[in-house]
């Protein structure tokens, strides 16, 4: 995939996720931060790192499952894997 | 892992809490304990503890078994040990606060009500310390909020062997000296460390994790935090320490409870410095109305504060303890606990009925779940009612006090009117109610369908 194919795909995967509203903060997950990067390799292979809000966070599951399900329906993505990391740590600051 | 799972029996806790704070109401409304009889007097206690461990105790054990994982960032140890000790805990608490009426001289009880009760209550906490006690040993080292949980467990542990000795004395059924001894000089020490330790310090603990959760205010661990950690586990261990103390029958103890009160009240003025940085340092302009009702909390908990130490300085706590437990047990933790509830209840609900669906349909925020114009007046009129009542105590007038408590079942059923609203999901716009032919929620007990949860 060439890189402005892989840059497409990638403000394709961003504007889905952009659907997904954190229901306490009412916000979607990328405007909050909680996309950490959208990394796209060969074959249509997509790694999403994403985070929540706070460590523990009993939605923490239905999130990256939601991440997950909306990526891999993205034209272009052949498989979709999420990471979920604590490193750093989410910040308020990190909303856009 | 990182997950927390959505716990099960967390609404059964709350449901079986607001009952007996309702059942509490009712018997302030109809002048059964103080302010009608005497601080000391069965009724009373049979008051005293249908509040302190039939509504606060149960609503602080349901909110730790959905925050602990939260605050240690794993899942609970032993979850299934909770529905065994919520019933555990129901009916003791239940045999416990009749046992007192049977005291108080109501027909056909039996005193031994009493220590039949404190032992299947005292069994029912036992479960739950150990749930919460072994996740946390399994979490070292603790993130602070954790640590103020871990030493209110260590006073409920104490709080209820000196409980426990009470009810088997005050049962006839003990009578050994040092037994006597405790019942006799130690009550004061079973109050603070269930009122302050167990729920209050607890309180304090969690309230630092969710405002700054809730509110998005910067989660750092201020050293200014762990001063008020430091000072409330000094203090406490002091008030523990004053038992052994009774027990050999050394002098000087005056002296330790003078230490640990003030230890104690510069640890609530640090503690309210920070709370004012996490309000004034969140990101959320606007305010939830769970926070915005839990600065009722906040400024009751100030005011019971400066009355207390009037009453060190003045030397008269005794006369004065009547309203400001009042004003501590109602005021800040009821407060407190009804303002938060106002939260997870409708947190715990989306993540029931609409966490499976997120990124498959449109879901409503878990803000649509309540309507908070409706609840606010409810809030209000509740710490008017409060305001009353602990004015009617100082002035020692019944009827106001009667008639403020009757304000505060009003409030208090509005709002318990709200949670149910919240369960049903009556506030949810009918186009996003049950998307995809789902079912609502139980109202009190879990889901025992197929439901997936993380």
């Amino acid at each position: 995939m060439q890189p402005a194919e892989s840059e497409e795909l990638v403000d394709r995967i961003r504007d889905t996720l952009r659907t997904i509203v954190d229901p306490e903060m009412g916000s979607n997950i990328v405007d909050l931060g909680l996309i950490y990067d959208i990394a796209v390799q060969e074959g249509g292979l997509v790694r999403v790192t994403m985070t929540t809000t706070i460590k523990g966070c009993p939605a923490t599951a239905f999130l990256k499952e939601a991440v997950q399900n909306c990526v891999w329906y993205v034209p272009g993505v052949e498989y979709a894997e999420v990471r979920l990391t604590y490193e750093p740590p989410w910040t308020p600051e990190m909303m856009h | 892992m990182f997950g927390a799972t959505l716990s099960r029996w967390t609404m059964s806790y709350f449901a079986a809490a607001l009952i007996f704070l309702a059942i509490g109401e009712m018997m302030m409304v109809l002048g059964f304990g103080y302010p009608v009889s005497s601080i000391e007097a069965p009724e009373t206690l049979a008051l005293v503890h249908t509040i302190a461990l039939g509504w606060l105790s149960l609503l602080m054990a349901g909110a730790l078994l959905q925050f602990v994982p939260v605050l240690v960032g794993r899942p609970l140890s032993f979850p299934h040990l909770a529905f065994p000790a919520l019933v555990l805990l129901v009916v003791g608490i239940t045999s416990l606060v009749l046992g007192f009426a049977s005291l108080a001289g109501t027909d056909g009880l039996s005193p031994l009500l009493l220590p039949v009760g404190a032992t299947v209550t005292i069994a029912g906490f036992g479960l739950l310390v150990s749930v919460f006690a072994t996740t946390l040993w399994q979490a070292r080292p603790l993130p602070l909020p954790a640590r103020f949980v871990a030493a209110g467990l260590g006073s409920l542990v104490i709080a209820c062997l000196l409980g426990g000795t009470y009810a088997f004395v005050l049962s006839g059924l003990a009578d050994a000296p040092g037994a006597i001894d405790l019942t006799l000089e130690g009550v004061s020490l079973h109050a603070a460390l269930g009122l302050g330790g167990w729920l209050s310090f607890t309180t304090m603990g969690v309230s630092y994790r969710l405002l700054t959760m809730f509110m998005l205010s910067p989660d750092r661990e201020r050293r200014s935090s762990r001063t008020v950690w430091i000072l409330g586990a000094a203090a406490l261990g002091m008030i523990v320490c004053i038992v052994p103390m009774i027990l050999v029958g050394f002098a000087g103890r005056t002296t330790v409870l003078v230490v640990a009160a003030l230890a104690s009240v510069i640890a609530i003025g640090i503690y309210m410095a920070d709370i004012v940085r996490i309000y004034r340092g969140r990101k959320r302009k606007l305010i939830e109305l769970n926070s915005r009702a839990g600065i009722g909390a906040f400024a009751a908990l100030i005011v019971a504060t400066v009355i207390f130490v009037a009453l060190l300085i003045s030397g008269q706590i005794p006369e004065g303890v009547g309203p400001l437990v009042y004003l501590v047990t109602f005021g800040w933790l009821t407060g407190m606990g009804l303002a938060q509830l106002y939260k997870i209840v409708p947190f715990i609900t989306w993540l029931e009925c609409y966490g499976p669906l997120l990124g498959r349909m449109p879901t409503p925020r878990v803000q649509d779940l309540v309507v908070e114009t409706r609840a606010a007046f409810w809030f209000r009129l509740f710490y008017l009612t409060v305001a009353v009542a602990s004015v009617a105590l100082y002035l020692d007038s019944t009827w106001l006090f009667r008639a403020g408590s009757l304000g505060q079942l009003i409030a208090v059923n509005a709002l318990v009117f709200e949670f149910v609203a919240t369960r049903r999901l009556s506030n949810v716009p009918s186009n996003l109610r049950l998307p995809g032919g789902f079912t609502g929620p139980h109202l009190f007990f879990p889901s025992f369908q197929s439901r997936r949860q993380p």
